[in-house]
């Protein structure tokens, strides 16, 4: 009782666990084959009609759009995106990778590229801070805490 | 026994022949990257990726290969970016109640807060003699890195020289965001969240659900709007000027 997977010592337990996993990898696959099919619907749709973006936004675009058009997310779908997700990092390193086989190529600008990087950055959090405060609604904490300040 | 050191000798060659080695040398970076970075107390200037990046430059520095052999083998792995970004779809629809409810102090901010991030740079850059590639390279700096990579490739950036760029713009504006906040005294987690989102992308958004879960969610809100609306903008507005 209180064990919710069974031990895989004997045949049948072993056999459950089996099944099991083939079921969350056909999950997987499953979703995998939705991505690939709204990817490629994203690719047609750039193609067909000389979008300048990328096909895989499209393509993601779409299939918010599905979503909306279903009431409901596929759980195949949720279940491969979120390890997919979580791989963005790993899936992006080659590319970083490069920067220090390439970086003399880009010698005499990087006074210019890292100036506008650093100090670019700065600027636009602080004009999206100052926006934010000023049309977003304050939660009710936030305003007793500010009127607090004032007296 | 010079023969065989002689054989020895081809192994890495032969070895990134086929894209096993790049893949293997990635996966074992990216984990002991991960490692040193909670060894180091996870510093938010240096990301686990920054130290793996480093650790694989060094590796193939010293193997008798060129970085082409690694690229050639590694874009495997980044063919499953086009799935990743559609993957995307999955927090975009789960932000939507609350794009809804916010959907007006979103309007009046969102977009232009978005083309703020990427104008400041690009204006600053083109100012100090930056030529068009680079500034391709560094205009979806804040946007979320699959959708930003298609983006530079779009415009005819460097795929290399926008890693860089998003690497340093994430470091920048958790920074930033900390910084400033504490200046004006912003407390509000739902603003901090947002700001960390548009501006530091997928590193800023990594580091709002390490303030608490309501920072998190709308860093990832405004991470998928920001990354949705660039894609959508800045591929017009850039065939208008180049």
């Amino acid at each position: 009782m209180g064990r919710c997977r069974p031990e895989p010592h004997d045949a049948f337990g072993m056999m459950l666990v089996f099944q099991r996993s083939e079921i969350s990898a056909m999950s997987v696959l499953r979703g995998f084959l939705w991505l690939l099919v709204f990817l490629m619907l994203g690719q047609a749709l750039v193609r067909l009609f000389h979008i300048p973006m990328p096909s895989g936004v499209i393509g993601m675009l779409l299939l918010t759009l599905w979503f909306g058009y279903r009431g409901g997310m596929n759980a195949d779908v949720v279940r491969i995106s979120q390890p997919l997700i979580a791989m963005l990092a790993l899936l992006i390193m080659p590319g970083v990778v490069e920067i220090f086989f390439v970086a003399d190529q880009f010698a005499d600008q990087w006074t210019a590229i890292l100036t506008a990087l650093i100090v670019g950055t700065l600027l636009s959090v602080l004009s999206s801070l100052l926006l934010m405060r000023r049309y977003l609604p304050q939660s009710t904490a936030e305003s007793d805490l500010r009127s607090a300040d004032h007296e | 026994m010079s023969d065989w050191l002689g054989r020895l000798a081809q192994l890495p060659q032969q070895w990134f022949e086929s894209p096993i080695a790049a893949i293997t040398l990635t996966l074992g970076a990216y984990f002991i990257g991960i490692r040193l970075f909670k060894l180091m107390r996870r510093p938010s200037w240096c990301p686990p990726m920054l130290i793996a990046a480093i650790m694989i430059a060094v590796i193939i520095a010293l193997l008798p290969i060129g970085v082409d052999d690694y690229n050639r083998g590694a874009s495997w792995l980044m063919l499953l970016l086009g799935p990743a970004t559609v993957a995307l779809a999955v927090p975009l629809y789960q932000q939507l109640p609350q794009i809804r409810a916010l959907w007006k102090p979103i309007l009046m901010t969102l977009p232009l807060s978005a083309t703020l991030a990427a104008c400041y740079a690009v204006i600053i850059a083109a100012v100090m003699g930056a030529p068009e590639n680079v500034l391709a390279s560094l205009a979806p700096k804040s946007v979320t890195s699959p959708i930003a990579l298609s983006l530079a490739e779009e415009l005819g950036g460097s795929r290399a020289l926008l890693m860089g760029a998003l690497l340093t713009t994430g470091v920048t504006a958790i920074f930033g965001v900390e910084w400033l906040s504490r200046i004006l005294q912003i407390r509000d987690p739902r603003l901090i969240g947002l700001a960390l989102g548009i501006n530091g992308h997928a590193l800023g958004t990594v580091r709002a659900f390490e303030i608490n879960s309501v920072a998190g969610a709308f860093a990832s809100l405004g991470m998928s709007l920001t990354g949705a609306f660039t894609a959508v903008v800045l591929p017009l507005v850039w065939h208008l000027f180049y």
